[in-house]
């Protein structure tokens, strides 16, 4: 059976929806049927990243309950080419829908959190999807802490920036612990990864410091930068170093099932 | 409830209506009660027999646990003959 995968963090720009978007093109790379999901409502980004200027139905809707899952799915697979199956489910990015989604009361978020778990069965059993992949808000987010307790596995992107680590360390204890989530650490926007020694090193110190897995380091690359979220690097590189690592990522994940 | 009454229980407290189970209540819940309502989250509608296969503790614990859940207003419960059918009331509006 197919499992959910949330990616989150404690603070933004840690690199979340990049690490998501190219980790599920790997993952589709790898021959799998990959859902990912932009559950940021606050700042909706996959749907400028994908080049998709609009959508039959949003996610917000199917939180709303006033469309069905397979309504708010845009099917990507065109973009993969090993035969694996990309979708896209988009949080809608103009400003009233994230107005909206910000207004919502604890009744409706309950509802939202019973519309995710429902997935589980919608699309992992009976559309056969192998990877759903949820993009989230950082911080305690209600539609972020919905995408955790959903979720079989959580990513947690970091950075080796001090607030980060000290948040990242309480959240690791005070909100994945709780809810029993199995959870790794990426460590993004690395410095001094390229040597072996280096590597070793960080892995040690994460280990120490956050106490959970590593799933990989992932080096500050220019390239990345200079692409301004216009390249989806599992796809359109496949030689680049970064979808070496997010390769590996992918294996890993894959062998965890 | 209304068993409790009958026995004349003292610990007997009112039913709190309508108090979602969102997951800002899940966190701020006791470790014991949060799982069996996590669990009841993920299926959705269950007897407490059920709820114990997939925690591991016993079936009085967990049935206690729900009842506990249906007293703070989280939850519903329903009796269809003998078993008792305990799930999240997501209809009313709120």
């Amino acid at each position: 059976m197919g499992r959910i995968v949330a990616v989150h963090s404690y603070k933004g720009g840690t690199g979340k929806t990049l690490l998501s978007i190219n980790l599920a093109a790997a993952l589709a790379e790898h021959g799998k049927k990959v859902c990912l999901f932009d559950l940021d409502f606050r700042a909706p980004s996959l749907a400028t990243l994908l080049n998709v200027d609009h959508s039959e139905c949003w996610l917000n809707d199917y939180l709303n309950g006033t469309c069905e899952i397979d309504k708010a799915l845009l099917d990507l697979s065109e973009r993969v080419h090993n035969g694996g199956k990309l979708f896209v489910g988009l949080a809608n990015p103009a400003t009233e829908a994230i107005r909206d989604m910000s207004s919502k009361d604890r009744k409706w978020e309950m509802r939202a959190l019973g519309r995710l778990l429902a997935l589980r069965t919608s699309l992992l059993n009976d559309k056969g999807f192998d990877y759903i992949l949820m993009d989230t808000s950082p911080g305690l987010q209600y539609s972020s802490i919905n995408a955790i307790v959903s979720a079989d596995l959580v990513l947690v992107a970091t950075t080796f920036d001090r607030s980060d680590v000290d948040g990242t360390r309480r959240m690791l204890r005070e909100l994945y612990d709780l809810f029993e989530k199995k959870t790794e650490v990426v460590l993004n926007k690395v410095l001094d990864a390229s040597s072996k020694a280096g590597k070793e090193e960080i892995t040690s110190k994460v280990n120490e410091v956050y106490q959970v897995p590593l799933l990989g380091i992932v080096p500050c690359f220019c390239d990345i930068l200079k692409a301004r979220g216009g390249t989806i690097f599992a796809n359109e590189k496949p030689d680049h170093p970064f979808t070496r690592i997010l390769e590996e990522m992918a294996t890993k994940i894959d062998k965890m099932a | 409830m209304i068993e409790l009454q009958k026995h004349g229980r003292k610990d007997y407290q009112p039913t709190l209506t309508d108090a979602p189970l969102d997951v800002m209540t899940l966190l701020s819940m006791p470790d014991h009660l949060r799982k069996t309502a996590m669990t009841l989250c993920r299926m959705g509608r269950a007897t407490a027999d059920e709820i114990s296969e997939q925690t591991k503790r016993a079936r009085a614990v967990e049935s206690a646990y729900l009842n506990q859940l249906v007293i703070m207003g989280h939850l519903k419960k329903e009796r269809n003959g003998r078993k008792a059918y305990f799930f999240i009331d997501k209809e009313t509006k709120g």
